[in-house]
């Protein structure tokens, strides 16, 4: 590499994608259309728990315009069943309904206005079951089960040794110790435990799920989905089908937000089936209320019990952590053991107890939303954090400095040591609020910390193609929802290739075209994709290099690469000109590859983090006692990045992740009453608002290049989300002396617990 | 998606009233649609024909006279832009300017809003202090009505099927009324909404400094917004120097009158101590501006007019 | 009138005669019968604001607007925001602020805030606020977008 200044990485760069989004010109699935294309609805459970005992969709496929109508009992034809953890989803309710929202029919209509006149005349018997709705109620004695049997394993290696508990709706178990937690507990100075409740809530991206399928006459499928995995999704529908991966395509132009709801197949099963049996292409677009019946984040309730000795030395944390993951797995049981794993936080604790359960409930599957369990656990630790300053008497940002991990660390046997230095982010953040200076009578100060790991092991590859003009294309599947993953990627490819930012082009996410990207989640696309496009792109470096050695006669160690060219002191080969060299005329390019795979290695989830997500959130706030409302005046947010390849649009993903993180802390819940969700649609389900944001917002990177991707660099995007609600819980605290432990910390939740009065 | 419909346009309320009366349950009135069409797209209501009256002569007009007079097409909108309004009921301006959200406020209509009878309506609950009154006009003639009549419960009033809302008329303060409108809540939708009027002896700015009689309003939180005279009573004869002792006494004579329901809004026992709160808090307002202060103070997830 | 009429609208600049359903809304109209997606059906109940187009330089909800209300009336969509190729001054703001991620409600935005400065050429932040407050975004925390419509508002001026 390079001993030269970064050119365009670390710039600010306008995203590459900017002017398509502010022209009206960037495409979404449902803008989408091709020739013959049906349009599809789907009829849902009216209830919680049901037993389907009859679909007839005679009259339905009678109407004119009507090209298909599915059941779950017309699903003989195919493996019915996905899911990434447990295959235990059905394309539609096959017997019973599980979840109100359910698909239990679709229908395949010319258009729209027919297709929801269909799904009026098709006729469903069912038969009402007891529900559970709750972790209390379907962890209690008895309960009915909403999974009677096992269902067969999904996809991933890390949940090969899936773990339910048979006869109940547990159906996954992860559990960690080092060290004698109990004893060390009983022998600790200081003990503070509580549980600590996370609701359930949506992810709420503009644009809800959609996909267009479509089979062509040799049995191939294309699919257009707005999905954060093509990869996953393929997977699955070639189970389904029984189809082989390559001949199936998963096209994914932009998303409209995704935030974790659009990782594995969700909908694509559905459309993928319809079109089959219609006989032509179908686009499925759900509405936001039915994205609330078809995936939220997976609600909590964590106990917690964190020992200290009288110094401030953290010694033990035991942890008893149910996750609420809906109705069907999908990635839940992979969210409670990446959650509870990191219970501890960013602390050293020799001593540690750790168990968590997956429970199923009649209620919309739980799947991945930012944070991945980490802000379930971090809400009850980091509350509990500054319960243990208060009885020790200690500084809370003291305290956490006392017990954080350093650099170089070690977090767990196998795992990668801590890549970042946690001190310099508390240190940024106490000062930026102002920490050591008296705040005013009517503001409170709290601060919270998070530590994650991103998912391992995990696989990204990528091609870089060198044109015989010396223009770039970039072949990657990290898929563009907003964060920017396109733009960083062309700008580390210029960066390597030394080309003009406009001379890179990153083509869209196609399992046809771009090679293999596990996952755009985890806020592993810059360090994964981004360190798999750089490697692609210096093997293209190295071929120009071995091109240009002999015609320059320097050894290819003399030669560097610089705007365009290669160069050696006066000589300069424009790579144009080394194409046309090699290839002997104007035409061919060069092509390189990236495979970042890690593997498997000895650590507890069966793979070493390629890096860990590490922040530090501080609040200020002020709260009108007599309304319980709560306002965040200030909001400091310090990331331990490595490097920022953007720092516009780094700074803008933690902006937004710090507003997305005030909605489960002060407005957002999804509500239940009667086996009925009461607000699944923005009516009633309030996210923030351009108003709510604090009107002091500020979003720091600690940049010491001590990532293993691309120039240094780590991940980015969930860290400034899981400090919220514990450092604005501990705002409120300092300021009112009132401790909350379920969130939302609504003006009545405030109001009630000022009061003394808690329900 | 919406269902196909007929859409019809009167020229005039007569012909509107006689369209209404031979369609029957299959019609349904259309001004801005905001919520007719939003409740058509779900299903809910499915009527055949629509019977718009953005062209009855005079439905779009704001007229003044001894009452101001508001026509049932007045978009919201025009309402908090209207110098007329500004003049003579000026917080009925600063109100419309805080319904809904901006494209709400261009298309939506004040007599759309007051005959949907949301419990929740800004309008209806300001509307009430200024001693409202609907007129309604149908095949029989027209008829007059007080808001607190016309509106029954939650989404009902007292309109027949074939009578049109043509304007809402409402009263000016006399001078030396000062006034507040706070809004408090989360949701799409607020908690609670408190109108207070305080009319002053001296007749303006610096003249009398005791309350003569007072109006107070309060809607959400019971099945229709609602005056609460006995608390309004126990504002006469304050002083407002002295307007916190009363408004405290006011604010719990209201919050004990109001009937809420626990719904999505907060709890019953949480409304109606927030009655209490936001009767004080708008008493304080308008005794500020009574004094020819305007305060700044403002409250989260509150709006203050 | 019912089943099919035709509407005489200017739509970014340009007349169009438009053979639409009485019962058809705007934002279907404009998205499928005229190919202009750049407004989005995202909540479809007028909170979200990504299907906002101006009529008449009104912001409206296209998703809850009969598309025979914009007859004899003009309808201005982000794809008639630039001229030519020269970005309006907020489309451009937008870029450089970085007010721009997933895209689905920059189209509301913008329009929105156009029609705010058709109004207001000066405003404050909390103008902004007023007239944004019913415009979601779920991806920027809307720090962004709000400094751009001010940078907007400066050039513009």
């Amino acid at each position: 590499m390079s001993a030269r200044p970064l050119r365009v990485v670390g710039q600010p760069v306008p995203r590459v994608d900017a002017l398509e989004k502010v022209t009206g010109r960037a495409r979404y699935v449902t803008d989408l259309t091709v020739p013959g294309m049906a349009h599809a609805k789907v009829l849902r459970s009216p209830y919680a728990h049901a037993r389907v005992k009859r679909v007839d969709a005679t009259r339905a496929r009678a109407l004119s315009g009507v090209y298909a109508v599915l059941a779950g009992a017309d699903l003989t034809w195919c493996d019915p069943y996905y899911g990434p953890a447990y295959r235990d989803r059905p394309v539609l309710a096959i017997d019973v309904a599980r979840y109100e929202g359910e698909p239990v029919a679709a229908v395949a209509a010319v258009d729209e206005a027919t297709a929801e006149r269909a799904l009026e005349l098709v006729d469903v018997d069912y038969e009402p079951l007891t529900a559970v709705m709750t972790l209390e109620e379907a962890l209690a004695p008895g309960a009915p089960l909403v999974h009677a049997g096992q269902p067969p394993a999904g996809h991933f290696a890390d949940l090969s040794t899936l773990r339910p508990q048979p006869g109940t709706n547990i159906c996954h178990q992860f559990h960690f110790a080092r060290g004698a937690a109990a004893a060390a507990l009983t022998g600790a100075d200081v003990v503070v435990e509580d549980a600590y409740r996370f609701p359930s809530v949506q992810h709420v991206a503009l644009e809800p799920h959609a996909v267009l399928a479509a089979w062509d006459e040799t049995g191939a499928l294309t699919l257009w989905a707005s999905t954060q995995n093509p990869y996953s999704v393929r997977v699955e529908l070639a189970k389904m089908f029984d189809v082989p991966l390559a001949r199936i395509r998963v096209v994914v132009p932009h998303l409209g937000g995704g935030f974790g709801s659009k990782t594995y197949a969700k909908l694509e099963p559905l459309a993928a089936t319809l079109a089959r049996v219609a006989g032509r292409p179908v686009r499925l677009a759900a509405s936001i209320p039915e994205a609330f019946q078809t995936v939220r984040r997976c609600a909590s309730r964590v106990m917690l019990r964190v020992g200290f000795r009288r110094d401030g030395i953290l010694v033990a944390v035991e942890c008893d952590a149910d996750y609420d993951v809906g109705a069907y797995a999908d990635i839940g049981p992979r969210v409670v053991q990446k959650g509870t794993y990191t219970a501890t936080g960013p602390y050293r604790v020799p001593h540690v107890r750790l168990e968590a359960r997956a429970v199923y409930t009649n209620t919309t599957p739980g799947g991945a939303f930012r944070g991945f369990g980490v802000p379930q656990l971090a809400w009850a630790l980091e509350s509990l954090f500054d319960v243990a300053a208060d009885r020790l008497n200690r500084d809370p940002v003291d305290l956490r400095r006392q017990n954080f991990l350093a650099h170089g660390e070690e977090f767990a046997p196998g795992d990668t040591p801590i890549d970042g230095k946690l001190e310099e982010s508390l240190s940024r953040a106490a000062e930026a609020i102002g920490w050591t200076r008296a705040s005013a009578a009517d503001r409170g100060r709290g601060v919270a910390a998070m530590l994650k790991a991103s998912v391992a092991p995990s696989v990204s590859e990528a091609i870089v193609r060198l044109h015989a003009d010396g223009s770039v294309t970039v072949l990657a599947s990290a898929v563009e929802m907003g964060q920017g993953a396109r733009t960083v990627l062309a700008q580390i490819a210029a960066e390597v290739l030394s080309v003009p930012l406009d001379r890179v082009t990153v083509v869209q996410p196609d399992t046809a075209v771009t090679p293999y990207d596990q996952t755009t989640s985890s806020s592993r696309s810059t360090a994964m994709t981004g360190r798999a496009v750089q490697v692609a792109a210096e093997d293209v470096r190295e071929q120009l290099l071995a091109i240009a050695a002999p015609s320059l006669g320097l050894a290819a160690r003399d030669l560097a690469l610089a705007d365009g060219a290669v160069v050696a002191a006066s000589r300069r080969l424009t790579y144009a000109e080394a194409l046309a060299l090699r290839f002997g005329m104007s035409g061919g390019e060069l092509i390189g590859r990236g495979v970042i795979a890690p593997g498997r290695t000895a650590a507890p989830l069966g793979g070493s983090t390629p890096f860990w997500e590490m922040a530090v959130g501080a609040a200020e706030v002020s709260v009108d006692e007599e309304t319980g409302a709560v306002r965040v005046e200030r909001y400091v947010s310090v990331a331990d990045v490595g490097r920022a390849i953007n720092p516009l649009l780094l700074e803008g993903q933690d902006e937004g992740a710090v507003v997305q993180g005030l909605g489960h802390t002060l407005l957002e819940e999804m509500l239940y009453a009667d086996g009925h969700l009461l607000n699944g649609t923005l009516l009633a389900y309030r996210v923030p608002r351009a108003d709510d944001a604090p009107p002091a917002l500020e979003c720091r990177f600690v940049e010491n290049a001590d990532g293993s991707g691309p120039f240094g660099a780590k991940g980015a995007g969930e860290g400034g989300l899981i400090p919220v609600s514990p450092a604005v819980a501990n705002a409120l605290a300092r300021l009112t002396g009132v401790r909350l432990r379920d969130l939302p910390l609504t003006p009545e939740r405030v109001w009630r617990a000022l009061r003394g009065r808690v329900r | 998606m919406l269902r196909p419909f007929t859409l019809h346009r009167p020229a005039t309320a007569q012909e509107a009233c006689a369209l209404l009366a031979g369609l029957g349950e299959e019609a349904a009135v259309y001004a801005g649609g905001t919520e007719l069409l939003l409740l058509m797209k779900l299903g809910l209501l499915r009527p055949r024909h629509l019977v718009d009256v953005k062209r009855i002569g005079g439905f779009g007009d704001i007229a003044d006279g001894p009452r101001l007079a508001i026509g049932a097409a007045v978009t919201h909108r025009a309402v908090e832009r209207s110098a007329l309004v500004q003049a003579r009921c000026p917080l009925v301006g600063s109100v419309a300017r805080h319904v809904a959200n901006v494209r709400v406020r261009n298309v939506g209509t004040v007599g759309g809003n007051l005959a949907f009878a949301d419990p929740h309506s800004d309008l209806a609950t300001l509307f009430l202090t200024l001693d409202a009154a609907v007129e309604l006009v149908s095949p029989r003639g027209s008829r007059e009505l007080p808001l607190a009549e016309f509106v029954r419960g939650p989404w009902e009033t007292a309109r027949a099927s074939d009578e049109l809302l043509a304007s809402v008329r409402l009263t000016p303060w006399p001078s030396g009324t000062a006034a507040a409108y706070v809004k408090f809540g989360v949701h799409e939708r607020p908690t609670l909404a408190v109108a207070a009027a305080l009319r002053l002896d001296g007749g303006g700015r610096g003249g009398g400094d005791r309350i003569l009689d007072a109006r107070i309003a309060v809607g959400c939180v019971s099945p229709r917004p609602m005056r609460v005279a006995a608390a309004e009573a126990s504002l006469a004869g304050a002083s407002i120097a002295d307007v916190d002792g009363a408004a405290r006494a006011a604010s719990e004579i209201a919050a004990a009158s109001v009937d809420p329901a626990d719904d999505l809004y907060g709890s019953a026992d949480y409304k109606r101590e927030m009655v209490a709160v936001f009767v004080r808090r708008a008493l304080r307002i308008a005794a500020a501006r009574a004094r020819g202060a305007e305060p700044s103070e403002r409250f989260p997830h509150a709006v203050v007019a | 009138m019912s089943g099919g009429v035709t509407i005489h609208v200017m739509v970014n600049g340009r007349a169009r005669d438009l053979e639409v359903d009485v019962h058809a809304l705007l934002l279907d109209v404009l998205r499928d019968g005229l190919d202009l997606k750049g407004a989005k059906r995202s909540c479809d109940t007028q909170v979200c604001g990504a299907c906002t187009v101006l009529v008449d330089g009104l912001a409206v909800s296209a998703c809850t607007y009969l598309a025979v209300e914009a007859d004899a009336r003009s309808v201005l969509t982000v794809e008639g925001l630039a001229e030519g190729e020269s970005l309006h001054p907020l489309q451009r703001a937008f870029v450089e602020a970085g007010a721009v991620q997933c895209g689905f409600c920059t189209s509301g935005m913008l329009l929105t805030a156009r029609a705010m400065l058709a109004e207001n050429a000066s405003p404050t932040r909390d103008d902004v606020l007023h007239y944004l407050r019913g415009s979601l975004c779920r991806c920027t925390g809307y720090r962004k977008i709000v400094d751009a419509v001010l940078a907007a508002a400066e050039t513009v001026r």
